[in-house]
């Protein structure tokens, strides 16, 4: 046995062993990121619309959105840890206030980017502001609010690791728990089933994307 | 030949040029020989996908032959190196492809500076392109390309292919992103250039209009190049060497000829009876009208300008020539072409006045002017047709 | 670039023109009044002794200097490396590769950057500021490496064809047409990186790479909110301070000529 194959086995090994913690920390962190993208889908889309046909409005909020991006999201999380205390609150609110940023931003585009002679011609044959908004609108804006939920997802994946440092729920702890244990037999086990686990995930999660991009996008918009 | 002392161009010879690519059962251009004259501007003219930007593009080895040789100015174009080679020869695109990070004289001076050129003698030579190409270098030079129209980019883009001097100018459908009326003048402007520049071009385009227009030859390609005429715009106007050919020539033809002739090069008799409106009493040429049997006259200024026709009626009751007839409308000068011609005796109801180089009356044309050269030109090269490319091959 | 390119990965980019001017004036200002705010107040506090260690002139520089080398040798490594890839991978003879190393990065940056930095660290056991530098390095690879593909790739084939037609080099196109043409795009996903890197670089301290995380982390540890939050809103400044660093290197490297 070669050195790459020792390793595959002990991480085997180590998978096995724990499988049933291991995939309740995979499950409680899928639902966690899967919630928080949700509510902040949600939020974000009626942000979007309420700002979208403002330019100042739209500016601002973009230029809000990605500014608050930049923010180290360890930095963010220490900062909530003195007002909400320690564990899956905490946690949330980073999430879901990352996951509002590039669907924000990606509303406020996709919706300004629609024609602006099928809003007319919408507007034209008869239908109300609303239904022009949610039967037209929206749906052509909806490619780029659902690529703004799949980045937001993929990024809530590898914050929710950080997470774990105030006692978050996910895989982050086994991450931690190898950390702390450097050195110990099966630190970089543990390490490793964290990190890959959060990589597989995230692929999954990708893959749901995609289908539910084929089964919601008009065909008629699909690129 | 009397005129090619100032000729810039060298003669350009494609020996059975084939280009196969790897992958594709046909050749896209297949044996192609021609033989391009010094000085000439030659015309490759086709549908598309008819391989004739491949042919021109091998002439500078953008696209390397499969078979064949390329020599031009009795150099083997295959032995040299490719950027060496193209550096010699100027080349202009649709669009321009001006590099939009770089301003107009930045673009005109790339290739003097690949040759090496020192800095005064670019920037010399970038303010001499831009005064031959109607572009004023003190206000244009340092412009970016979107800071331009269309047609002025393409200007630069001419511009950029003639600032090392080549004597080659390889020009691929140059004029086909502009609107018609620039298209126009472009085309003139690219006529002037060349009656000073005497460069051997080679010009792409699938408008057989503007081949008609700019051609001292056309070559009209079909399918993989094949060339399947190739001669001067009148000999293929005048007589399509198959229906292929006709079909692209298209509706019209005779029309398209009449562009090729201008009415210095038809008879325009000293036919009108003519007075001049200061000098003549009415009188006097209502007896000379009387005598001649003649119900018009034209009447000229004290320079021989035309300016009015006058009916015999109207002389009995007139007191000077000066107030009578009506103005002569169109008229055409001896630099016109037919075509303009038979707008003008179309409009003005039978025949024209034609007019020298100051404007002074020279004669006049009619419809039979038109048609009898029409006439001779099919005669010309209808009983007697010129080898063409492919029989010349 | 359009709107179209940058929705569809991360990136901090604004997506639209007016929202980059806002930023381009808002954000220092607001670094300016929250870190001034912040530690004008945190200087003010009575601080307990354990609070002092680490709230005091000396420690906060040595802790920003850290950070800020860390994020600048991320910048050097990734600038050194996916910028000649990327030019690389759009010559002809390399292309089919290209995929093979897009997917090799964006797995780098799908991987949970936490999990990337302990990984390395218990690999290779190298401690400070390698240790975090490097991983933190392979994770903000591909912005770049993927605009400076993008870039090369989308400049107009008719430029690089008209260049290599008035007889320019291969080398030549490459050098005075493409890369220039390619300079935004390149610019922006650096901006990107940066940004990723200076948010990464808070979790070097857990590999002993020092900077601003630590003393989070300190704060938590030793349950002393001052210290935390001097720590934490001072990588928050850094990180608007580098971003906008970023924008206006995009504003005023870019090449003069294009819109």
């Amino acid at each position: 046995m070669n050195d790459t194959e020792r390793v595959i086995m002990s991480l085997f090994d180590y998978v096995v062993d724990r499988w049933e913690r291991l995939s309740l920390s995979a499950w409680l962190h899928v639902s966690e990121v899967v919630q928080a993208t949700l509510l902040a889908a949600v939020v974000g889309v009626l942000i979007g619309v309420a700002v979208y046909r403002s330019p100042a409005g739209s500016a601002v909020a973009t230029a809000l959105a990605s500014t608050i991006l930049t923010i180290p999201s360890f930095a963010l999380l220490g900062l909530l840890i003195p007002v909400f205390g320690l564990g899956a609150t905490p946690s949330v609110i980073a999430l879901v206030l990352y996951a509002l940023l590039p669907i924000t931003r990606n509303t406020i585009v996709g919706l300004s980017g629609v024609d602006p002679a099928v809003r007319d011609a919408a507007r034209g044959i008869g239908m109300s502001r609303l239904s022009v908004l949610t039967r037209v609108e929206l749906r052509l804006a909806w490619p780029a609010i659902l690529a703004g939920m799949r980045v937001a997802t993929q990024m809530l994946m590898g914050i929710a690791v950080i997470a774990a440092y105030a006692k978050g729920p996910g895989l982050g702890g086994e991450v931690f728990s190898g950390l702390t244990r450097a050195g110990s037999a099966n630190a970089t086990n543990q390490a490793l089933a964290g990190t890959l686990g959060v990589v597989i995930l995230a692929l999954l999660l990708e893959a749901g994307y995609f289908v539910l991009a084929r089964l919601t996008v008009s065909r008629g918009i699909r690129g | 030949m009397a005129d090619s002392d100032n000729v810039s161009g060298v003669e350009i010879q494609l020996d059975q040029v084939t280009k196969r690519y790897p992958g594709s059962r046909e050749p896209a251009v297949r044996d192609v020989s021609m033989t391009i004259p010094a000085g000439k501007i030659v015309i490759l003219v086709g549908p598309s996908g008819c391989g004739k930007t491949t042919t021109m593009r091998m002439i500078n080895r953008l696209i390397e032959p499969t078979s064949g040789t390329i020599t031009i100015g009795g150099e083997d174009a295959l032995r040299l190196d490719p950027d060496t080679l193209r550096r010699k020869i100027g080349y202009a695109i649709q669009q321009a492809g001006l590099f939009p990070h770089f301003t107009v004289a930045q673009n005109i001076a790339v290739v003097p500076g690949l040759l090496g050129w020192n800095r005064s003698r670019i920037r010399e030579r970038v303010d001499e392109m831009m005064d031959l190409v109607g572009l004023e270098p003190a206000d244009y030079r340092d412009r970016y390309p979107r800071q331009l129209s269309g047609g002025q980019q393409q200007r630069v883009g001419v511009a950029r292919a003639l600032a090392a001097d080549p004597p080659v100018l390889l020009m691929d459908e140059p004029f086909g992103a502009v609107d018609p009326i620039t298209r126009g003048n472009l085309q003139d402007e690219l006529l002037r250039l060349q009656t000073e520049l005497r460069k051997t071009i080679v010009f792409v385009t699938h408008d057989f209009d503007e081949a008609v227009k700019l051609g001292d030859k056309i070559a009209v390609l079909g399918d993989q190049s094949a060339i399947l005429q190739y001669d001067t715009p009148e000999a293929i106007l005048a007589n399509p060497a198959d229906d292929t050919v006709a079909g692209f020539v298209g509706a019209g033809a005779s029309l398209k000829q009449l562009t090729l002739l201008r009415v210095r090069d038809v008879e325009y008799p000293d036919i009108a009876l003519t007075a001049v409106e200061t000098r003549d009493s009415p009188g006097a040429l209502r007896q000379r009208m009387t005598e001649q049997g003649r119900t018009y006259a034209l009447l000229l200024d004290e320079r021989g300008r035309p300016k009015r026709w006058v009916h015999v009626r109207d002389l009995s009751s007139a007191t000077s020539l000066t107030s009578v007839g009506r103005p002569v409308g169109d008229v055409v000068s001896t630099q016109s072409t037919l075509q303009d011609a038979l707008e003008a005796i179309i409009a003005e109801g039978g025949n024209a006045v034609v007019t020298g180089s100051r404007g002074e009356y020279v004669g006049m044309v009619d419809i039979r002017t038109v048609t009898d050269a029409v006439q001779q030109l099919r005669e010309e090269h209808g009983d007697a047709p010129e080898p063409t490319g492919s029989a010349a091959s | 670039m359009s709107a179209a390119t940058d929705v569809r990965a991360f990136s901090t980019e604004s997506g639209s023109r007016r929202a980059e001017r806002v930023r381009l004036l808002a954000q220092p200002a607001a670094v300016v009044v929250l870190v001034g705010s912040v530690l004008t107040w945190a200087f003010a506090r009575d601080n307990d002794e354990i609070e002092a260690q680490s709230i005091n002139a000396a420690t906060l520089l040595t802790k920003t200097w850290e950070h800020v080398v860390i994020t600048f040798v991320v910048a050097a490594v990734v600038a050194g490396v996916a910028v000649p890839l990327g030019i690389v991978l759009t010559r002809p003879w390399a292309r089919p590769a290209a995929p093979l190393f897009i997917a090799v990065a964006n797995i780098g940056q799908a991987a949970p950057a936490l999990g990337v930095l302990v990984l390395f660290f218990l690999w290779t056991e190298w401690e400070g500021l390698w240790a975090a530098a490097l991983p933190i390095a392979f994770y903000s690879l591909l912005p770049v490496l993927r605009n400076t593909i993008t870039g090369i790739r989308s400049v107009d084939p008719a430029l690089v064809d008209a260049g290599r037609g008035i007889g320019m080099s291969a080398f030549g196109v490459l050098l005075r047409v493409e890369l220039p043409l390619a300079v935004p795009m390149v610019l922006a996903g650096l901006r990107t990186s940066l940004v990723l890197a200076v948010g990464t670089a808070t979790l070097a301290f857990f590999v002993n790479g020092g900077g601003l995380g630590e003393l989070v982390d300190t704060g938590y540890k030793l349950n002393r909110v001052p210290v935390l939050v001097v720590g934490a809103v001072l990588a928050v400044g850094l990180a608007l301070l580098v971003d906008w660093i970023g924008a206006v290197l995009e504003e005023y490297l870019g090449p003069r000529g294009l819109s």
